[in-house]
């Protein structure tokens, strides 16, 4: 049977085998019979997360203790006490912050790794070596959160912490607080956070830079390009899938962060270092009010939804500029 | 019908066929004569210097952790954190270890760990091949709903979760915890698997579908081999994600033959007061699977197949 | 063929589970009724209260010895966090470890989740086992509101904060052991003159809160503290007890007596630096004691807040029997056992404070000066519990207004206009429901 590219679509329909199907098939998309397999994964979905979504907004249309105490009916009174509530707004300030420390830094810095790792290091000295250091950087992802808040803080006590030791021996009479001063303590946070992160997109663009085409660099050096110019030209373009899904995961992971909070400064000192998903944490159990917690949970994913829309639009965007251009 | 097979040259023994079209064969990422010239040079050494300096200041807090890990509490008390333990004291390791009864934790972690590591990029390939090769209509916004599963907070979810699993009878259990992180982890190799496989070249599909090879056909004997290295990045990710998970095991794990090893250390710290150094002993006991697990599977990653082959 | 291959092995890995869990899976705490007890607990075993309880369990097994006794040694965070949701499940204990106060057992009360044991504790003659003060946790109401109602949990122990002080240092300055706040005061500025910081504290954690309760605790009667702690009132945060508490923790910050840079430090911090001799005062509790006892080099002793009638300190935690348990009635005579003067004593000699124990049994000089400390309290019913208990989520109001002061970015008053206002909120919240 003769095939023919689907100009739409791009793509070549499935070779038939009888001519009722192939009419049937003529009026139905190209893309239905790929259908069933995403068949799985929507049940599971809307099962494990659907269903408590939804649960989760109907709690925050409540006033609920929790447990089996009694539900009372608030309407739209959690969002409305929720905007007027500073210590909500002062969260999503620090998590601008989380997003500098979670995103921006460890993507940048990540990326110089990941090159430096595999294009320049791997060849120079042997993938073991670019390998083993890969290991390093993403030893502190292995490491859960609750103990690598313990080492930390053995670090940046004011006391008797590492670093403040280390600095009064130096001479520094009066080390900074790091975690104890509302001024630093975000920055403290922050740069842990950077510590904790960087390993993912090493691990990330690492792969992706094994997707690469060899051949096009070769064939770059070939008309004279330097090492930056086919970084920029070719390698870049080349990974932006993983560019684009490290961004997206990185900003969830710094709008929704928890554990380093929790470990670090439980949210403090004087609630400078207060994110959205540690204050809904309190709200449903330190103070058990489930209600207005499933509301301030709500307000945060539906802001990780409009962020994470907007980064795959801009990444659906930049596929099909590509897909023209081939 | 001949079987289609991808072009592709990888580092391990298995050689593989060339198709009948003549594609140039893939070079291996081993050092070549070619290389041989990148190996001379100063400026090489600094680098390394500067990569290895950036590893040690990542290690830092590791040290930390193994020198508490072997010191008695009393010395801790006394002389610190910071100090240089003046004899190896394994009780604190050995403690921890039958005091959580650590060998059946360390099965459970394994256990619940492996399995969604598997299921999660089983799900996220299904998923991801209908969304990045199938070009489903709305694609955007179903990877977005998908995407909803990594954006919610855990503690939105509990109380749904909880009820759920004692209805079907699935409380206590470890299914429980690897059906839900199945789910949750899948979001993300979803996204990352559409991704890449948005980019996929479809001259491959159309060879292959030429030759006459159904979608299942084509998954398993086109795609998978290509994306190998991504879903080795997902199952790394997803046991390393897994097994650290704190939050839901606890509250949906309610007896100690059933719970895992994050767990475990949390049992070590009380109401008011903390136990360090058999805190740091059990996590580096604790560590170290999942350290084994990542340096295992690391081989996956470096197993060099590439997409632009047919070019 | 790489297909079927991944598929069998896919496979075969998900069968392997599915005959685990059928043979080995647990089906949760309950079992059959009178044929099993659960305990689930959080206690250490080598503590007081680990000891003594296994003591029970032993005299438990004994006289009833076709019953299997079935620990489950749980992580406080658990219980503490989950016991809201895990207790309205079917998989739950039969006798449970918790923390006592409004914003804990009483919202497991007022959710009625929990059995009442008011008529076993009446057959049993709990109630005149333990005395005054001890009892106030044990009982809430309809509201989760402690100090009356039906009894809802059982102590075994008691709690309380005292001082610890370093001998050897308080000998090298020549201090002899304050009895009033004022030789307080004097001592500490001897410390402080000397540039030692004389008191170790924790601004992240409890511990400041609880100096600040102490204090004001020494210009509070029992009234007030009924108001603070039992609605039965309302407090006044900018009255006289209060604002001179707040005050004078402010002026001892600005003396130095406290370390201006503890705002991040933990209890676990403090406590280290007290055992490693770097400050000669700890107000903390008694759960403290062993720690200091197996770790400390030098000499120390312990001494009760000076001046105080009304003392920081409470029962231990409770036994409670959730609701939907399976066997209350072996639940009950666990309890009932762990009331016995053979659990009790254990818990004497270990230093675990009980509530019906003897305390001539006790050999060692240290666990009896802690245990007669704790004695003295009792007989003033100077129990007077913690300063987050009030409402939930108070603690980390008191945590954060209290690094405030540390800090001194904010004035007494205006740590005290906080904590009014998350108190005010908290308790409107707290009835409402």
């Amino acid at each position: 049977m003769p095939t023919r590219t689907d100009p739409a679509t791009d793509q070549v329909p499935e070779a038939t085998r009888a001519p009722e199907a192939a009419d049937r098939r003529r009026r139905r998309p190209a893309w239905v019979p790929y259908l069933p397999y995403l068949l799985p994964g929507a049940v599971a979905f809307v099962v494990v997360i659907g269903y408590p979504f939804a649960m989760n907004v109907y709690y925050s249309l409540f006033k609920w203790r929790g447990g089996m105490a009694p539900m009372r009916w608030n309407g739209l009174g959690n969002y409305s006490d929720l905007m007027g509530d500073s210590a909500f707004w002062t969260s999503f300030q620090n998590s601008v912050a989380m997003i500098l420390a979670m995103v921006v830094v460890p993507t940048l810095l990540g990326l110089v790794l990941a090159a430096v790792l595999f294009d320049y290091l791997g060849r120079r000295f042997g993938p073991r070596v670019a390998a083993f250091l890969r290991a390093t950087y993403y030893l502190p992802q292995i490491l859960p959160v609750a103990v690598a808040g313990v080492l930390w803080n053995w670090i940046l006590n004011a006391q008797t912490g590492a670093l403040n030791v280390t600095l009064r021996g130096l001479g520094l009479d009066n080390p900074p607080n790091w975690l104890g001063d509302p001024d630093i303590a975000l920055p403290s946070v922050m740069l842990v956070l950077i510590w904790v992160q960087v390993g993912y997109p090493v691990v990330i663009f690492m792969s992706a830079l094994q997707r690469v085409d060899p051949e096009l660099y070769e064939a770059a050096e070939l008309d004279g390009a330097g090492w930056w110019r086919r970084f920029q030209a070719i390698t870049i373009p080349q990974i932006r899938p993983e560019t684009f899904v490290v961004t997206l995961t990185c900003t969830v992971a710094a709008l929704k962060v928890f554990g380093p909070i929790y470990v670090l400064t439980r949210g403090g000192p004087e609630s400078s270092t207060l994110v959205p998903s540690y204050y809904s944490y309190l709200n449903f159990f330190d103070k058990s009010k489930v209600g207005y917690g499933a509301a301030i949970a709500t307000v945060l994913t539906l802001v990780i939804i409009v962020v994470a829309v907007v980064i795959l639009a801009l990444q659906s965007r930049a596929e099909r500029r590509e897909q023209e251009g081939r | 019908m001949s079987t289609v097979v991808p072009d592709t040259t990888t580092a391990g023994p298995a050689a593989v066929p060339a198709p009948a079209r003549a594609p140039r064969p893939r070079r291996a990422r081993v050092a070549t004569g070619h290389d041989q010239r990148y190996r001379r040079g100063v400026g090489r050494w600094l680098v390394l210097a500067a990569a290895v300096l950036v590893a040690l200041l990542m290690l830092s807090p590791f040290v930390i952790m193994l020198l508490n890990a072997f010191k008695s509490p009393a010395e801790y008390s006394q002389a610190g954190p910071l100090s240089i333990p003046k004899e190896v004291y394994l009780d604190g390791v050995q403690n921890f270890w039958t005091r959580t009864n650590f060998p059946q934790k360390l099965w459970n972690s394994v256990f619940i760990s492996a399995l969604v590591a598997v299921f999660g990029t089983l799900l996220s390939l299904l998923n991801a091949y209908a969304i990045g090769v199938g070009r489903i209509k709305g694609r955007l916004w179903i990877v977005t709903i998908f995407l909803v599963a990594n954006m919610l907070p855990q503690e939105a979810l509990i109380y749904p979760l909880f009820d759920m699993a004692q209805q079907v009878g699935l409380s206590n259990s470890q299914w429980s915890i690897i059906i839900i992180f199945t789910v949750i982890q899948s979001a993300f190799g979803t996204y990352l698997l559409a991704s890449v496989l948005g980019t996929f070249p479809p001259a491959l599909l159309e060879a292959a579908q030429l030759d006459g090879a159904g979608r299942w056909r084509i998954l398993w004997q086109v795609v998978y081999p290509i994306v190998k290295p991504t879903l080795g990045v997902l199952m790394i990710f997803f046991f390393i994600w897994t097994w650290n998970e704190f939050f839901i095991p606890l509250v949906m794990l309610t007896t100690n033959d059933t719970q895992t090893i994050p767990i475990a250390l949390a049992s070590l710290q009380g109401d008011r007061m903390m136990d360090a150094p058999t805190t740091n002993a059990g996590a580096l006991v604790s560590l170290i699977p999942a350290l084994i697990f990542f340096l295992i599977f690391q081989r996956t990653l470096t197993r060099g197949v590439t997409a632009g082959a047919v070019k | 063929m790489l297909r079927s291959r991944k598929i069998s092995i896919v496979a075969a890995v998900a069968a392997l589970p599915l005959a685990l869990a059928a043979c080995g899976g647990s089906d949760g705490g309950g079992g059959s009724d009178d044929q099993t007890l659960t305990i689930w607990h959080y206690e250490n075993e080598d503590s007081a209260m680990g000891q003594a309880w296994a003591k029970a369990i032993e005299i438990f097994e004994e006289e009833n010895p076709d019953v299997e006794v079935v620990v489950e040694k749980q992580t406080f965070e658990q219980i503490q966090k989950n016991a809201k949701i895990v207790l309205t499940g079917n998989d739950v204990p039969d006798v449970m470890e918790y923390n006592k106060g409004n914003a804990t057992a009483g919202q497991l009360a007022a959710q009625g989740l929990l059995t009442p044991l008011t008529d076993a504790a009446a057959e049993r003659g709990w109630d005149e086992k333990l005395s005054g003060s001890l009892q106030t946790t044990a009982t809430y109401d309809e509201q989760g509101l402690m100090g009356s109602g039906d009894w809802y949990g059982v102590p075994n122990y008691g709690e309380f904060v005292q001082v610890y002080y370093n001998k050897d240092m308080f000998a090298q300055y020549g201090l002899e052991v304050p009895t009033t706040l004022e030789e307080l005061e004097t001592v500490m500025q001897a410390f402080a003159d000397q540039g030692v910081t004389p008191l170790a504290e924790a601004g992240a954690e409890y511990p400041m809160g609880q100096l600040w309760y102490e204090l004001v605790l020494a210009n509070s009667d029992r009234e007030f503290i009924d108001q603070y702690q039992l609605f039965d009132g309302d407090p006044d945060f900018h009255g006289p007890e209060m604002t001179q508490a707040t005050e004078t923790l402010n002026s001892w910050i600005q003396s130095g007596y406290v370390a201006s840079d503890s705002a991040a430090l933990t209890a676990e911090d403090m406590g280290v630096s007290f055992i490693n001799g770097t400050y000669p005062m700890m107000v903390s509790g008694s759960w403290w004691f062993g720690r200091i006892v197996e770790e400390m080099d030098a000499d120390w002793g312990q001494f009760n807040f000076p001046g105080n009638t009304l003392q920081v300190g409470s029962s231990g935690n409770l036994w409670v029997v959730p609701a939907n348990a399976d066997s209350p009635d072996l639940a009950e005579e666990f309890i009932d056992i762990t009331l016995r003067p053979e659990v009790q004593n254990i818990l004497a000699e270990t230093g675990g404070l009980p509530v019906a124990g003897d305390a001539s049994v006790i050999t060692d000089e240290r666990t009896q000066q802690l245990t007669e400390n704790f004695q003295a309290i009792l007989d003033e019913d100077g129990l007077a519990f913690y300063p987050d208990w009030p409402v939930p989520g108070y603690y980390d109001v008191v945590v954060s207004e209290l690094q405030s002061l540390i800090n001194q970015s904010k004035t007494p008053t205006e740590v005290l206009d906080g904590l009014e206002t998350a108190y005010v909120d908290g308790k409107a919240d707290l009835l409402d429901s």
